[in-house]
């Protein structure tokens, strides 16, 4: 079994504990302004158009990003960075993109993982049908679920999906007992309002379970240079990060949900 | 814990004091040479009378508030010379006095002693003249190329450690061992036995020369405690003038004893000869820890005591910057650093944690201290815990460049596999950079530095050096005519093995000319079994002698091959002539070629097969070429990869290069990938370096640049340790984190007045950013910022 991928990170540190290795399917059903990897929206191999210098000469030259990796040629890459997952307490982190729209393919390499005792991790936007999640969560270990905004309307505007399936997916992970790393981006004017932090809030509480075992809050850069090569608009224009006064005031602000709230991760 | 207010003016005088030329010891050992004393005695007494009319007659200095006393010239920083191992011309003064970079200040009055006195007397009887004039023309045109570089031409080999024995017994035992072993020669017939009786005499006289040496400062501390009108200074004066009457004499009683111990040692060395790596008190944690313990529990020794102690002691080594180096010695080894390299950890003789308090306290001092001498690193064994790594980490992390870090059980490995006993072993450790050494009983010389890719560029072009024309190595085959890739190698192994043998020649004749006319037999009573064998450290005294070739550009001719390979014989994306054109034209007009070399070849550093296999195979070359061949000592030859600066050296003689590196560029450095070259994280990094044979070493060295960011995040300590513990695992020898972020240095760089105390890693030792050349500089710019943290 095959699956697009459009890169794999050796000794990723801020997708799950440990040093892992995160590998990232391409293709993803959202389309959210603040996206990190434009690269990763289109479930299709892409050829972009580099420009690089050498001294004063600059060149053109082409590159295909995503390539078709077959289960077992991830499995050997994993295997390779296996004794760093074991000293560290580390793993395998499939992100993306969303890894949930090659739902079989993921399937089989969390398989492989398990078979091979490797802790694995999904980092997932939320969307993808309940089925296909309750097949998974036997084989996974720890989800890092995005929670994007609480308003529909907004969510709907700035992701162009609906959060309903999001937030029921959510919960039944919540009450499978399998671990989660909720991830909040903190995109200043856009979901940190007074209003959606108090829903956000509201929501986590209600939700609490042992098996949430942090909030990651997670601080907007902007990245329009990589929007430019990918031929996408870049929509935040010059919007600047959120401040680190203002991210330790939103640590606070999230310390009494009973989980542990991180900025980063 | 906090520095004293007395440290912190002793620090302070250590870091303002400049660094300038002192004519004291040349002025006294042309005296002494051109004295009828000095006439009609044997090489190794004639070398012991030296030593001891140097410390009969040298200035003694005691600084204001210090509490271990005695410096090598009659101030801090003021650097003596060597004029019977390299006489400095008055040019040569002129340009230690005017570079830009490691510049010593030389007064008139020092110009005037070389012109009137020394140079007359050496000019020509230096033992520098003596090694080129014994050198065969094929060493010098090597040499003249940058294959290799020679170590001894301008110091003394030293390149050792003090071990335990010596940290417990005084010199009056020693004088008595020399007496057994004088006994010893008379009692068996021994042919060796006029010229063994020789070197014990020699090693006696220098036994009552320090001895005197200490207790002359005892006289002086004496005569400073009368005048002294503060109580507490007069009776500190008082002390330390009793402990001076007491060590190296005795052995030492006390934590203060033994550190005074310690330096009239190092200053006997450092005054005999300019020895590599000056010296050192290598496993210093496990040889302090049980007086310490006994007089903590006694109550005659606080914490804060032995850390200020400790502070004192410090501050001495940075007062000693390593002595002048001129030409390719400058170039292979540009800085102040005299590479004194303290131990901290490691294993006991059982093998088990030999992390202690004192361990501890030693990471304290270096934190506080900060200061560019001595170097210090952690010896990381499976059996020391975590703890020990992460306080190491509160430092490293701060981007001083120290303390680096090494794994105990491969050094242990590689030490019993080349026939150590296991406790000799396990008492060791690693000096100078990354030299891994049996500590107190091995003389393991560094012999100079091997520029491999270059050896690859002669391959490229018929055995002439394309900057020359000179015909330096084999003439072979042109490099069109390579019609296989194994044919390639073959032609670069031919060339390997003769530059090999050249090197290995030349060592022999050299270690033969110390031997014979430049023993050390100061340094004789410190190493065992010199005395038992009645035998001078330089002439094969010590237990075990062995002989190191430094191979430097392991990256670079990884990524060499690796493109050939690759894109002539693998794609065909270009041919040998276009190559070579490139090569020619410094890649100008042919950038789209560069590029494919730079940007689409396997790179070692990627955990990638297609470029580490390369690696491999040099590294087993370069290994088969030089190791298990005979010195002169009876010891053999082995290998090691570090690059001290020789890197930039090497790169500045070597043209454009198939990795697409340009012309007179730096090579890599150590073990690690090209700067800029490992795109995949340093897992892969650690991969690939892991895959050399490390244990057939005596010491790798690979550096890895860390943004300071990355410390800020939880777990990074534990995501740190995790990697060290994975490289170690895989045998790996040494890692060093260089942290600082590249904006810093470019700012450094247009600003050094705001960046003075700025130390980076360089190369298995730190240096002040400042003090660095510029294409240093450049250099570990561009190494990759590891962590993604950009």
């Amino acid at each position: 079994m095959k699956g697009l991928i459009f890169d794999i990170k050796r000794y990723a540190i801020h997708d799950g504990p440990g040093i892992r290795l995160t590998v990232f399917f391409k293709g993803c059903p959202l389309s959210c302004w603040w996206c990190h990897n434009p690269e990763s929206r289109s479930p299709r191999p892409e050829r972009l158009i580099k420009t690089v210098r050498i001294g004063e000469k600059e060149f053109q030259r082409e590159e295909t990003v995503g390539r078709q990796y077959s289960v077992s040629e991830v499995m050997e890459l994993v295997e390779r960075e296996r004794i760093f997952m074991e000293q560290s307490g580390g793993g395998v982190t499939f992100s993306g993109g969303e890894p949930l729209m090659q739902a079989p393919f993921l399937l089989a390499l969390l398989q492989a993982c398990q078979e091979q005792g490797i802790h694995t991790a999904v980092d997932t936007s939320g969307i993808a049908s309940r089925a296909a999640f309750r097949r998974i969560i036997p084989y996974t270990d720890l989800f890092l679920f995005d929670l994007k905004h609480l308003n529909d309307q907004k969510h709907r505007l700035y992701t162009g999906a609906s959060n309903r399936l999001i937030l029921e997916n959510f919960r039944m992970i919540a009450d499978s007992g399998v671990d989660i790393w909720a991830r909040v981006p903190v995109i200043p004017g856009y979901n940190d309002e007074e209003e959606q932090l108090e829903r956000l809030h509201r929501f986590l509480r209600e939700n609490r379970r042992d098996n949430i075992r942090q909030l990651n809050l997670l601080p907007y850069h902007p990245i329009d240079a990589k929007y430019g090569r990918c031929g996408i608009e870049w929509k935040m224009g010059q919007l600047e990060p959120p401040s680190r006064e203002r991210m330790a005031t939103l640590q606070q602000f999230f310390a009494d949900t009973g989980i542990k709230a991180l900025i980063g991760g | 814990m906090e520095l004293t207010k007395r440290v912190h003016q002793l620090r302070t005088q250590s870091l303002q004091a400049v660094e300038h030329i002192t004519a004291e010891r040349a002025i006294l050992i042309t005296e002494f040479y051109q004295s009828p004393a000095s006439r009609n005695l044997s090489p190794p007494v004639k070398r012991a009378r030296a030593f001891e009319y140097l410390l009969r007659h040298k200035h003694i200095c005691i600084n204001e508030g210090e509490l271990i006393v005695g410096e090598r010239g009659p101030a801090p920083k003021a650097t003596p010379t060597y004029p019977e191992i390299n006489l400095h011309s008055l040019q040569d003064l002129e340009v230690l006095d005017s570079r830009e970079k490691v510049s010593f200040k030389v007064e008139g009055s020092v110009k005037q002693a070389y012109q009137q006195q020394i140079i007359p007397f050496w000019q020509g009887r230096d033992n520098r003249s003596r090694i080129m004039a014994a050198m065969p023309p094929e060493w010098h045109a090597a040499y003249r190329a940058g294959i290799f570089t020679e170590f001894q031409e301008q110091r003394a080999p030293g390149h050792t450690v003090l071990g335990q024995k010596l940290f417990h017994t005084g010199f009056l035992q020693l004088k008595e061992e020399i007496r057994q072993s004088m006994e010893q020669l008379k009692e068996h017939s021994d042919p060796n036995a006029p010229s063994k009786l020789e070197e014990l005499k020699a090693m006696d006289i220098c036994c009552d020369a320090i001895i005197h040496y200490a207790v002359r400062h005892a006289e002086t501390l004496e005569q400073l405690a009368k005048k002294e009108k503060s109580i507490t200074r007069k009776r500190e004066l008082q002390a330390m003038s009793a402990i001076c009457r007491r060590v190296p004499a005795h052995a030492p009683r006390t934590f203060h004893e033994m550190l005074q111990h310690y330096w009239f040692i190092h200053l006997g060395v450092i005054t005999e000869l300019n020895p590599w790596d000056s010296f050192n008190p290598g496993r210093l944690d496990q040889h302090l820890f049980p007086l310490y313990q006994h007089q903590i529990d006694e109550g005659s020794l606080t914490e804060e005591k032995a850390f200020e102690l400790l502070c004192c002691f410090w501050v001495k080594f940075n007062n000693h910057p390593a002595p002048p180096k001129i030409g390719v010695t400058a170039q292979e080894s540009s800085t102040y650093t005299d590479f004194c390299l303290i131990n901290l950890g490691g294993v006991k003789d059982d093998g088990s944690d030999g992390v202690n308090a004192v361990s501890y306290l030693l990471l304290d001092v270096i934190r506080e201290m900060r200061l560019l001498q001595p170097s210090s690193m952690v010896q990381i064994s499976r059996e020391n815990p975590d703890r020990f790594i992460h306080k190491a980490l509160d430092i490293i992390r701060t981007g001083f460049g120290q303390p680096s870090c090494f794994n105990t059980d491969a050094i242990v490995q590689e030490l019993v596999s080349q026939g150590k006993d296991i406790t000799d072993a396990r008492r060791g450790g690693a000096s100078g950079c990354v030299e891994a050494g049996a500590f107190g009983t091995e003389a393991y010389w560094l012999t100079g530095y091997f520029n491999l890719p270059k050896i690859l560029e002669l391959t490229l072009y018929d055995g002439k050096d394309p900057r020359t024309g000179e015909q330096v190595g084999l003439p072979a085959e042109p490099a069109a005519a390579f019609s296989t890739f194994d044919a390639l190698m073959e032609a670069f192994t031919r060339q390997l093995r003769y530059f090999a043998d050249i090197k290995i020649r030349g060592n022999n004749l050299i270690e033969q000319i110390f031997a014979q006319q430049l023993p050390a037999p100061f340094l004789s009573l410190l190493i065992e079994d010199c005395i038992r064998n009645g035998k001078d450290y330089n002439a094969g005294g010590a237990r075990y002698n062995t002989s190191y070739i430094q191979g430097v550009g392991m990256g670079s001719i990884t990524d060499m091959l690796a493109a050939i390979s690759f894109h002539i014989y693998e794609k065909g994306t270009f041919t040998w002539a276009e190559l070579l054109a490139a090569l020619d034209a410094n890649f100008e007009g042919f950038e789209s070629l560069q590029y494919e070399l730079l940007y689409c070849s396997p790179k070692y550093g990627n955990d990638d097969e297609k470029a580490d296999r390369h690696a491999i195979r040099v590294f087993d070359l370069f290994h088969d070429a030089v190791a298990g061949n005979p010195n002169s000592r009876g010891g053999v030859h082995r290998i090691n990869l570090l690059p001290t600066t020789s890197h930039v050296y090497f790169g500045s003689v070597t043209g454009a290069t198939p990795d697409g590196r340009g012309a007179g560029k730096p090579l890599s450095e150590g073990i690690s990938p090209v700067q800029g070259a490992d795109r995949q994280g340093p897992t892969a990094v650690v991969l690939s370096a892991a895959k050399l044979g490390h244990l057939r070493t005596g010491g790798t060295l690979l550096n890895q640049k860390f943004s300071p960011l990355f410390f800020e995040e939880e777990g990074s300590y534990e995501k740190l340790t995790a990697l060290i513990r994975a490289y170690f695992s895989l045998n790996g020898h040494h890692i060093q984190f260089n942290v600082v972020d590249a904006d810093t240095l470019r700012d450094a760089q247009k600003h050094p007045e705001l960046h003075q105390g700025l130390i980076v890693r360089v190369a298995g030792y730190s240096d002040y950013f400042n003090d660095i050349g510029t294409a240093l500089q450049e250099e570990i710019i561009q190494r990759t910022e590891q962590g993604g943290m950009g």
